[in-house]
């Protein structure tokens, strides 16, 4: 093992070896300058809070607002099984209440999930405002009601003759650090693991993810029932911390609170929340001891929020964790010291090129077909009765005025879209209404007109996600494996660099490169699936005519072994490309056959060129 | 041979002497501890903060007030009664004086007292983890402050386990000194069960046996077992309840609790709500018109509700209260007290300020009389029955459950032309003692744990 | 079974509480309808509005001049707000804005605290609201909250009107549906935003004025509502304005119906609701399709 590879696999773990020293380090100086351990250890409970909800919402873009149904779950259910004498094992029950908080999750997720945004929040909020008056009445003689559940007993160990138990104190931080420095470690492999990639994916941009065949409401559940467990095991630690349990746990301000001290610290660092709960606890008390400060302590708080929201939003510690990043990507940018060519794509001869899943065997039998597909919305007929037939290997091109139809007509072929009436065929094999997830797994994907691309991730990364869909399956949770550890995968995104000629841009921002280069990304992307069937979708748009004659080519390279359907405007490229043309106007089929023959046809030029004299070209 | 007589008078003058010498002596050391208090002071273990928190020239009281939410007003009033009462330890002051152990002034046995105040945001919670920070941080030989029964249920239970003493000034369910009692916990104020039996008997003779009431209960347990006292003390008198409206947590708008009210044919209604909610639905009750349909009580009031409701509203109206500040008529030390308050604070000092306040002084003249800081033994003299004179009147705690044995203030609001100056809102109708509402021990569920358990 | 009075009264009851939800989820709606979030300040606008009825009516007494006052008020706020901090919002994702209001929220509260402390303040009703109406017999209710209803009733009918009846509430009514495209045309969409965000907030400031005189005036009076007005505007459908109107009568009748059934349940009913709405409806009843 050569020394740079040791120090790369031990940078890899760089944070966690840090977060030890500090776990182990710091307490000494809490005791020194506060007396006690005990606000620490307040504090890493609501960084493990914390680490769960960032899972959520920093790296899966959840922004929940009610995780206080789950830490108060956890923590009456844990509360009230010991307090009653239901169970004597502080650990069982401490596992009971994690465990309901997650039942309780995947309940909330179930329902929550269905909805995105603004709406998913508004849910999550629902839910906890009702587990919070619930907790209150109905439920109030196992609760406590208003008064919660005093007098939770602390676990205890015994190791032979002697008893330790976990009340406040030395060893309920050692036992609370353990814990955090486990939620810590478990979440630092998701987040570099392949779910992290597609969690990644789902935040940046859902949609993409879902077409690059990855089951996002699975995704999305895992991560909500995880940060649900988070939650729970935190509430738990809270009750048996300070042997009671409130039920201000299920409050509004419980969530709020969250909310606050993880965009304090930064979104999307696991460690913020944690940061962000230092600063509010220690402010909040040492604000109310400042003279003439006293319940103003609040206000400050808020406008310190109001504050970083607004003008440090990566948050206290996601500002500098982001520097610290932004300086290794560009110590990695320098060390690639090849000039970045901005030259065309080069086809590279011997480039492996990823094996299309079906062989082009049965070239007589049409591997995509509708037949008379048309969408209806409302009263609008955005797509009437089209119908095409598609052999294995040719591209065929649907062309037509703004408003006919096309990109909606593509739409029902990848399955963004469920046909109001119609079928959709892939290989005789009918996959009308399918998900845009299960088309994609078939074989067919699409390259948007706009970009649609993960823009903080670069080019390998992005590509990444578009691979990990092909070779791992829609739903797998791999979370011990690194993303870029799988060899297929790496194989597949190799060969899509290659094909495109990537190889300069790889690892850059994907937000950084311009316009043309995102383009080619954007193929990449439907590329890195390995589909049998390509969907592009105006490819061309907005391309240099150097650029557009290298994509061309490239064209017409991917259809060796591949069925294209071209959406274009370029008339050039279409009547360069296609073996067929279908012309599309109003959303209804208008003519259809070789370019020759659109080129000559009459109705054609009226609809589409208005009535001037068709230009002649080669 | 040659010893003469002197000699051996001498050497026997000597032995008795030395005898005698030693026999002074020895009564001279017995008796010097008596003469220098604080040199007899016996060494006891340490125990939670003690010794340590009392080992320099201070001494450190932590009190935890809900300073921001829906109860920021009543935590006000208690944060000042309980830095008026630091005032008044460490300077000494007329109320002070009249407690014989405290009235040298200069703090608390020597040791000049300093505190720590925290918001509570009336949530157990940040009072709870206020708290223990003062505990660890501060080394806080008392704490105090409440407003919710359940910050005072949950302090108790931190004090408990901390070994540090917690009076508990503002909170007013059975729980505290009932089933959640704690030996380092005390609850001076009356508790619901005495509310309910002060009030049952003098608004009999005022409004009459056998009536009809309709109840607005606050759904929560407070709210709840206050309306089982109020109903089983009434009950007593024949009194029946014409309807009973629970109003679950979070309702900003009464109203069909108040039809239901207003339709029930009651006689007298009861509105058992406290702090903001009670402005809101005394007002909303106004409308409705059921102040003039029937007589309205509010057992606990809210110091509070007068600014918002005026003597239109609340004149001829009955309530209870803890304490107040009319009774400086009868006893002096209101007096003083509302004099230093007022050239303090700048506005006159309500219930839940002299409670605070009364707390203070109840848990320093204990450790006075104790001569130490060490827990059991203040407990012991908190315990003692011994009376103390307050602003409340004359003062101590019922030994088996820590309840204190305090009056109820029975007050009637005034109407316009009764008003003689500002704040000048309720007229005292009885001041009833405590002794004769204190609930039986065996009903209160309290067994005290014993000051080493946890 | 309760009585039919006591039903009948109930249903009255919610409506006349509904009336002024939809008042304040009105505002709710428009902002998030044009401006693209949801205000978590609203709450404390509300409160301003009733804060600002109180100073009003200490010193002049008169009703008309606290419902002004109210209005402009919460006027000259939303300017400073949106000019001087939401404004550059526009352009960040959703969540920011959602955070930042928040947080704006806490400061409004709070200082409104420090100047005024906690104590309730006294707002009493108009004169010409004292009094009882009898309903044929079977109910009454407050003068001042019948009166209520027609206040609040003329105060959306001149929402409506604007947003329905006038040109700007034209390009209002156009940037709910496409902000961009109202943009493309020409019209100066940040006075728009200026203007909507305005308007939403004297909506909530005038359900304020309307509502003090109701309840305890307390800094913290406005979140209960809040929270109640994002059932109401999830319900309506979002950036709707007969939504919110439907939602708010809606949302006051399931509270004041449950309560003569099982007091216990009502908050929890209105939660169950906006879940229900949600899963199976999530534009709400009258919300546009697609903006979820």
């Amino acid at each position: 093992m050569s020394a740079s590879v040791v120090a790369r696999r031990g940078s890899r773990w760089l944070p966690e070896i840090i977060v030890v020293l500090l776990l182990v380090g710091l307490p000494f100086g809490f005791v020194a300058a506060f007396d006690t351990v005990d606000l620490l250890s307040r504090i890493l409970v609501w960084g493990l809070f914390g680490i769960g909800f960032d899972l959520l919402f920093g790296y899966s873009g959840l922004l929940s607002f009610g995780q206080a149904a789950f830490f108060g779950t956890g923590g009456f259910m844990t509360a009230y099984l010991l307090t009653s004498h239901t169970l004597t094992n502080v650990w069982l029950a401490m596992l009971a209440g994690v465990v309901a908080a997650m039942l309780l999750g995947v309940l909330v997720g179930y329902l929550a999930l269905r909805r995105v945004g603004l709406y998913f929040a508004m849910i999550t909020l629902a839910f906890a405002q009702l587990s919070y008056f619930v907790e209150d009445s109905p439920l109030a003689h196992w609760t406590g009601g208003e008064n919660g559940l005093p007098g939770v007993p602390p676990p205890t160990i015994e190791i032979g003759p002697l008893t330790f138990s976990f009340g406040s104190g030395w060893r309920t931080y050692a036992l609370i650090a353990t814990l955090f420095f486990l939620g810590y470690v478990l979440a630092r492999f998701i987040v570099r693991s392949p779910v992290g990639a597609v969690l990644a994916g789902i935040r940046q941009n859902a949609d993409r993810t879902a077409a690059l065949g990855h089951s996002v409401p699975g995704y999305k559940l895992a991560v909500f029932v995880l940060a649900a467990a988070y939650a729970g095991l935190a509430g738990v630690l809270l009750g048996i911390f300070q042997s009671y349990m409130p039920p201000g746990a299920f409050s509004v301000d419980t969530s709020g609170q969250l909310v606050f001290q993880t965009v304090i610290g930064g979104v999307g660092t696991l460690l913020g929340p944690t940061v962000g709960a230092a600063v509010w606890l220690f402010l909040r008390d040492e604000l109310q001891q400042i003279p003439g400060v006293g319940s103003l302590w609040m206000f400050i708080l808020g406008a310190i929020f109001v504050l970083l929201v607004t003008l440090l939003r990566k948050g206290l510690y996601g500002t500098v964790a982001v520097w610290w990043q932004s300086h290794a990507v560009a110590r990695v940018a320098a060390t690639r010291s090849e000039p970045r060519p901005r030259a065309a794509v080069r086809p590279h001869p011997g480039a492996a090129q990823p094996t299309p899943p079906s062989a082009a065997g049965a070239a007589a039998t049409p591997v995509l077909e509708a037949r008379s597909v048309s969408k209806n919305f409302g009263g609008v007929h955005a797509v009437s009765k089209v119908s095409l037939t598609v052999p294995t290997g040719e591209i065929y091109a649907v062309i037509g005025p703004n408003g006919a139809g096309k990109t909606t007509f593509l739409r029902l072929l990848s399955g963004e879209m469920v046909p109001t009436g119609g079928r959709v065929l892939l290989r005789g094999h009918d996959i009308t209404g399918q998900s845009v997830t299960a088309v994609n797994r078939e074989g067919i994907a699409k390259s948007y007109q706009i970009n649609q691309l993960f823009n903080d991730l670069t080019s390998r990364q992005n590509l990444r996600i578009a691979a990990l869909g092909r070779h791992r399956g829609t739903l797998r949770f791999d979370v011990f494996r690194a993303a870029d550890s799988i060899p297929e995968v790496e194989e597949s995104i190799a060969g899509v660099i290659d094909e495109l000629g990537l190889a300069a841009i790889a690892d850059l921002p994907v937000a950084t490169l311009p316009y043309g280069e995102k383009r080619r990304i954007e193929l990449g992307l439907a590329l890195a699936t390995l589909p049998s069937v390509l969907l592009l979708d105006e490819p061309l748009a907005g391309l240099s005519p150097g650029e557009r004659q290298d994509v061309i080519r490239l064209i017409r390279r991917l259809a060796k072994g591949r069925t294209i359907v071209l959406v274009e405007h370029d008339m050039d490229a279409v009547f360069a490309l296609a073996a067929r043309i279908m012309v599309m106007h109003l959303g209804r089929p208008l003519a259809e056959g070789t370019p020759a023959e659109i080129r000559r046809d009459a109705e054609v030029r009226r609809a589409y060129l208005g009535g001037l004299k068709a230009h002649v070209h080669a | 041979m040659n010893r003469t007589i002197k000699g051996r008078e001498s050497r026997i003058a000597t032995r008795r002497g030395i005898l005698q010498t030693s026999i002074a002596a020895g009564v001279a050391g017995l008796l010097t501890p008596l003469a220098a208090p604080h040199v007899w002071a016996k060494t006891y273990p340490s125990m939670g903060t003690y010794p340590a928190g009392v080992k320099g020239k201070t001494a450190f009281a932590a009190g935890m007030f809900p300073l921001t939410g829906p109860y920021a007003s009543l935590g006000g009033d208690e944060r000042n009664g309980f830095l008026l009462a630091i005032e008044h330890l460490n300077n000494g002051s007329k109320v002070t004086e009249a407690v014989p152990s405290l009235s040298k002034g200069g703090g608390v046995l020597g040791k000049k007292l300093i505190f720590g105040v925290s918001d509570s945001q009336t949530l157990a919670n940040p009072a709870v983890q206020a708290a223990t920070r003062f505990i660890d941080d501060n080394n806080a030989i008392v704490m105090t402050g409440a407003i919710s029964s359940a910050i005072a249920v949950a302090l108790e239970a931190l004090a408990q386990r901390k070994k540090v003493i917690y009076m508990g000034d503002i909170t007013a369910s059975d729980a505290t000194t009932g089933k959640d009692c704690q030996r380092f916990g005390f609850r001076l104020m009356p508790d619901n069960y005495m509310f309910a039996q002060a009030l049952a008997p003098v608004l009999t003779k005022q409004l009459g046996h056998n009536l009809k009431a309709a109840y607005l209960v606050p759904d929560y347990t407070f709210g709840t077992s206050l309306h089982t006292e109020l109903t089983q003390a009434f009950a007593k008198y024949g009194w029946t309840s014409a309807t009973e409206q629970l109003a679950p947590l979070g309702t900003t708008d009464f109203t069909s609790y108040l039809l239901n009210i207003a339709n029930s044919g009651a006689d007298v209604m009861f509105n058992e709500t406290v702090g903001a909610d009670e402005v809101t639905s005394t007002k909303q009750a106004v409308q409705f018109g059921i102040t003039k349909k029937m007589k309205f009580v509010i057992p606990l009031l809210s110091p509070f509700i007068y600014k918002p409701m005026g003597p239109e509203v609340l004149g001829g109206m009955y309530g209870t209260m803890l304490w107040y500040w009319g009774m400086q008529e009868k006893n002096p030390l209101v007096k003083y007290f509302v004099a230093d308050f007022h050239n303090k604070f700048h506005y006159m000092p309500r219930p839940t300020a002299a409670e605070c306040y009364t707390c203070m002084i109840m848990w320093a003249d204990a450790v006075e009389r104790a001569g130490t800081f060490y827990p059991p033994e203040v407990i012991k003299m908190l315990e003692s029955g011994y009376k103390v004179d307050t602003i409340i009147g004359k003062e101590w705690f019922r030994a088996e459950d820590h309840q204190g044995v305090s009056p109820v203030v029975v007050v009637q609001g005034k109407t316009k032309s009764e008003i003689h100056g500002p704040a000048d809102n309720w007229k005292i109708t009885d001041i009833v003692p405590g002794e004769e509402l204190m609930q039986p021990l065996k009903d209160t569920g309290c067994r005290l744990p014993s000051t080493t358990a946890a | 079974m309760p009585p039919t009075a006591v039903i009948l009264s109930q249903a009255f009851s919610g409506f006349a509480f509904g009336t002024l939800l939809a008042l304040m989820s009105s505002g709710l709606t428009i902002i998030f309808g044009t401006l693209g979030f949801v205000n978590f300040a609203h709450g404390a606008m509300f409160m301003l509005g009733a804060y600002a009825a109180f100073l009003v009516l200490t010193y002049t007494h008169s009703y008309i001049a606290a419902l002004a006052a109210g209005a402009l008020i919460l006027l000259v706020a939303a300017f400073v707000l949106e000019r001087g901090l939401l404004r550059f919002f526009y352009v960040r994702p959703p969540e920011d804005q959602l955070l930042v209001t928040f947080g704006l929220s806490v400061m409004l509260i709070e200082g409104i605290r420090y100047f005024f402390g906690s104590d309730s303040q006294r707002v009493s009703p108009p004169s010409w609201g004292d009094g009882i109406v009898n309903f044929w017999g079977i109910f009454y209710y407050p003068l001042y909250r019948v009166e209520v209803i027609g206040i609040a009733a003329a105060f959306l009918l001149a929402l409506y009107l604007l947003l329905y009846h006038t040109s700007v509430g034209l390009m209002v009514r156009a940037g709910i549906e496409d902000r961009l495209m109202v943009g493309l045309l020409g019209i100066d969409v940040r006075r728009m935003f200026l203007l909507v965000f305005a308007v939403g907030a004297m909506a909530a400031g005038v359900a304020g004025v309307i509502f003090a005189p109701l309840s305890a005036v307390i800094p913290d009076m406005g979140t209960p509502f809040l929270i109640q007005a994002f059932v109401v505007v999830v319900i309506g459908g979002l950036g709707s304005f007969g939504g919110a109107i439907v939602g708010g009568i809606l949302v006051g009748e399931l509270l004041s119906l449950t309560t003569a059934f099982n007091p216990d349940y009502s908050q929890v009913s209105i939660y169950l609701a906006m879940t229900l709405v949600l899963i199976l409806r999530p534009r709400g009843l009258f919300g546009a399709v697609g903006r979820i």
